[in-house]
């Protein structure tokens, strides 16, 4: 059969079991909540941003304007420029020092300003010159699409068969009088895709026609921006979410930003994630410490009842009652009913031990009532004996031992045949081997009742003496029990102080000189002064009767 | 301004000393004259009402009347003539050149006096004349000498807003209207001539016109001006 599983185990799985199961609910909702909630947050932050990008470009854009209409003032550019234009009207040729003029001051202009090229724009809408690194893209004489008339700056994108270019324009004017116009292009290429992206940390896609002309994002993305013709919200291209802005759209141009909600997202619902994750590992913890002082809560004090119930069985100390643990009703009822089973099995123990020893006491009676004269010498002997044994300061549990080993002592003469024992004159040297056979005898019947087994010694070796001359082994001193030697001494005693067939009864003074005179060959020493010490009053005794009056007194 | 009483005494002298040249040529014959006005056009940009519903055609502003005296009527194809020397100025005042254009004959000198309390400075990049008068202040005044025919655009280096236009001629047919827009050119000699109206923002128009001795060829010319913005 499988062990049952530990208490400790038991309650600390159903405990840990409950509050996982609650923890990783709990889990599961707030990670989706807080998916959705890091979602919307990130799409608002995105919009914000890109408005705060879209508001910073126009200011920039507006500044580039300004800064235009400043470059617009130079004065030999202006100068050189109408008076190219006027002296052409008026003689039919041209100066082209004048146009050298322009370009030189065209080219420094451009080294002031970041754009691609720096161009003079005739009034008529051809380039007149060009400077800056994209000024070979510039062909004077070439026809650029800018605005004609008001305002006096502008912005506009100029597509060239060379490549698309943002510009800002600013009129080249005398009072009323447009003489041309001086514009700043910067080229729509990955570079200024780049510094676009850069600038609003978003991706940016140029197109010009619906042609993508440059990216900065995966090129399926710009694809499926294009064919959506989205210009602002947000959309799914490739195969994620985009916030997208418009930030130019000018004739064939357009600038888009565009922003990844779910890159965005991911991140913060990463960090999110992970700090409910924390939290959750945290719970797991405490639930797992929580359910462990539960579980040993409930199962300590039953495993301290337990040992102490496994300590006392070892000891064999039934008597003792269990100490109430006080952790739990429960526990307690279950230890005083513990207890009360406990005492009432010792009652029923001392019950069957008190008739047994009865049955004992009536069996040594009924053996000492074969011969009448040693009716009550069983009982005499026992008497003595724990007199004796109080003297030797011995325990109640000796004490015990001592009055029921006493009472059986003769027990073996069962088997002694009558004759033997009721003769009146001397005995055979084989009839007294006969009687010399009565301790093994006696030893032989106890061990059938594991009860008495305390009693055997008493029984086996009451007929053993100090100077090794006793029977059935002829041990000597100490390796004789204390118990049969005091038994030994009290059965001598008696056996003086009654009458037999043969003679009287001998007085009690002339027993105990006889015991003091064999003390140390034939008595233990220890045991007949300890016969003298409790009988102190005794030597008036003459009547046995009377001793044995005495004896019964003291039971 | 420019055809003052004495400026007429000299025309006279002039057009005497064109007599005598005529006189030697062997179609010799009186000189004629060549007369007209010159007006500032309807835009020629100006939108008109097209919506059937629209009852408020946008009115079209005529330019100011005094931009006619931004006008140079000149014989294009004169033969080069000897004609005296003049003066003329043009004033530097309210961050403006005034008259924005001036018309001379060769060798005359133009002064540039500065009526503003700030530095102007005047220059030129035309093949004609390149000079820079340098920076001068209010009350101050500095004269240029124009020795060959041609236009010579003038400008302030400090304020590149100011421009303004002097045109030299080598022949003394040449005239800027009244505030009218009245023109004439005298003694011109007979034949057929070109004349052309040089406005410096609205452009030029020519025309062809013959010129009898003795009377009065009339010429009237109607140059656009853009649409107001």
């Amino acid at each position: 059969m499988r062990t049952p599983p530990r208490l400790l185990a038991r309650t600390l799985t159903v405990t840990f079991a409950t509050v996982a199961v609650i923890l990783t609910i709990a889990f599961i909702v707030i990670t989706l909540d807080v998916r959705d909630r890091v979602r919307a947050a990130e799409t608002d932050k995105l919009r914000v941003s890109e408005s705060v990008f879209t508001a910073l470009e126009a200011k920039r854009q507006q500044d580039q304007m300004a800064a235009m209409a400043t470059l617009a003032e130079n004065p030999t550019l202006k100068a050189a420029l109408d008076t190219y234009f006027t002296e052409r009207r008026f003689s039919g040729s041209s100066d082209e020092q004048l146009r050298a003029t322009v370009t030189g001051e065209a080219s420094k202009l451009a080294a002031q300003t970041p754009a691609d090229v720096l161009a003079v724009i005739e009034a008529d809408g051809r380039i007149f010159t060009s400077a800056g690194p994209s000024a070979s893209q510039w062909v004077s004489g070439e026809t650029v699409d800018i605005p004609r008339g008001a305002p006096a700056t502008f912005q506009s994108v100029a597509v060239l068969p060379t490549g698309a270019f943002r510009v800002t324009g600013a009129r080249l004017t005398f009072g009323e009088r447009v003489i041309g116009t001086l514009v700043a292009g910067t080229s729509l290429d990955a570079n200024y895709a780049q510094e676009l992206s850069n600038l609003s940390t978003a991706g940016v896609i140029i197109t010009v026609n619906t042609s993508v002309v440059a990216r900065t994002v995966p090129e399926s993305v710009a694809r499926d921006l294009v064919a959506s013709k989205l210009t602002a919200g947000t959309a799914t291209l490739g195969d994620e979410e985009y916030a997208i802005r418009t930030i130019l759209a000018s004739g064939p141009a357009r600038i888009y930003t565009l922003t990844s909600i779910d890159a965005a997202a991911r991140n913060a619902t990463r960090d999110a994630l992970v700090a409910v994750g924390l939290i959750a590992l945290g719970s797991f913890i405490l639930a797992a410490i929580g359910s462990f002082i539960l579980a040993r809560l409930v199962s300590e004090p039953i495993n301290r009842v337990s040992s102490e119930i496994a300590t006392m069985t070892g000891a064999r100390e039934f008597g003792r009652t269990l100490a109430l643990t006080g952790s739990s009703r429960e526990l307690d009822a279950l230890t005083v009913a513990f207890n009360d089973l406990m005492r009432g099995l010792s009652a029923a123990e001392a019950e069957t031990r008190s008739a047994y020893i009865g049955a004992i006491r009536a069996l040594a009676a009924a053996l000492d009532a074969r011969d009448p004269y040693t009716a009550g010498h069983s009982e005499r002997v026992s008497t003595l004996s724990v007199m004796m044994g109080r003297m030797m300061n011995l325990d109640s549990k000796g004490l015990d031992v001592l009055r029921l080993g006493a009472l059986l002592h003769d027990i073996g003469k069962i088997g002694v045949a009558d004759e033997i024992l009721r003769k009146n004159g001397p005995l055979t040297a084989e009839e007294y081997e006969q009687i010399k056979r009565h301790p093994a005898l006696g030893a032989r019947i106890l061990r059938q009742v594991p009860f008495l087994a305390p009693h055997l010694p008493i029984v086996e070796l009451h007929h053993e003496r100090p100077d090794g001359r006793g029977y059935p082994f002829g041990l000597r001193a100490d390796a004789i029990p204390l118990d049969a030697r005091i038994v030994h001494v009290a059965d001598a005693f008696d056996a003086m102080t009654s009458a037999r067939a043969y003679r009287a009864a001998l007085p009690v003074s002339v027993a105990f000189a006889e015991l003091e005179r064999f003390s140390g060959t034939q008595f233990d020493p220890a045991c007949v002064e300890a016969l003298l010490a409790a009988m102190p009053s005794s030597h008036d005794i003459e009547e046995p009767a009377l001793a044995q009056l005495l004896a019964r007194q003291m039971v | 301004m420019i055809f003052s009483a004495r400026n007429t005494v000299l025309f006279a002298v002039a057009v005497a000393g064109l007599a005598v040249m005529i006189d030697t040529e062997p179609s010799a014959q009186q000189p004629g004259s060549v007369r007209g006005r010159v007006s500032i056009g309807i835009p020629i940009t100006a939108k008109r009402g097209t919506s059937t519903y629209s009852r408020s055609v946008p009115t079209v502003a005529l330019a100011p009347e005094s931009e006619v005296r931004h006008v140079v009527v000149y014989v294009k194809d004169a033969p080069r003539t000897a004609a005296p020397p003049m003066r003329a100025e043009i004033r530097q005042r309210n961050e403006n050149f005034v008259p924005r254009i001036v018309a001379v004959t060769v060798g005359s000198t133009v002064d540039f006096p500065n009526d503003d309390p700030i530095y102007h400075n005047v220059f030129s990049l035309s093949r004609t004349k390149t000079f820079d008068l340098g920076r001068f202040p209010q009350g101050r005044s500095r004269g240029e000498r124009f020795d060959k025919p041609g236009v010579v655009k003038v400008f302030c280096q400090i304020h590149s807003h100011m421009s303004a236009t002097v045109m030299v001629f080598d022949h003394p047919w040449f005239a800027i209207p009244d505030e009218g827009g009245m023109f004439e050119l005298s003694g011109v000699p007979p034949g057929m001539h070109q004349v052309t109206a040089f406005h410096e923002r609205l452009g030029d128009t020519t025309q062809q016109i013959r010129v009898e001795g003795g009377r009065a060829a009339s010429v009237d010319f109607v140059l656009p001006v853009p649409a107001q913005p």
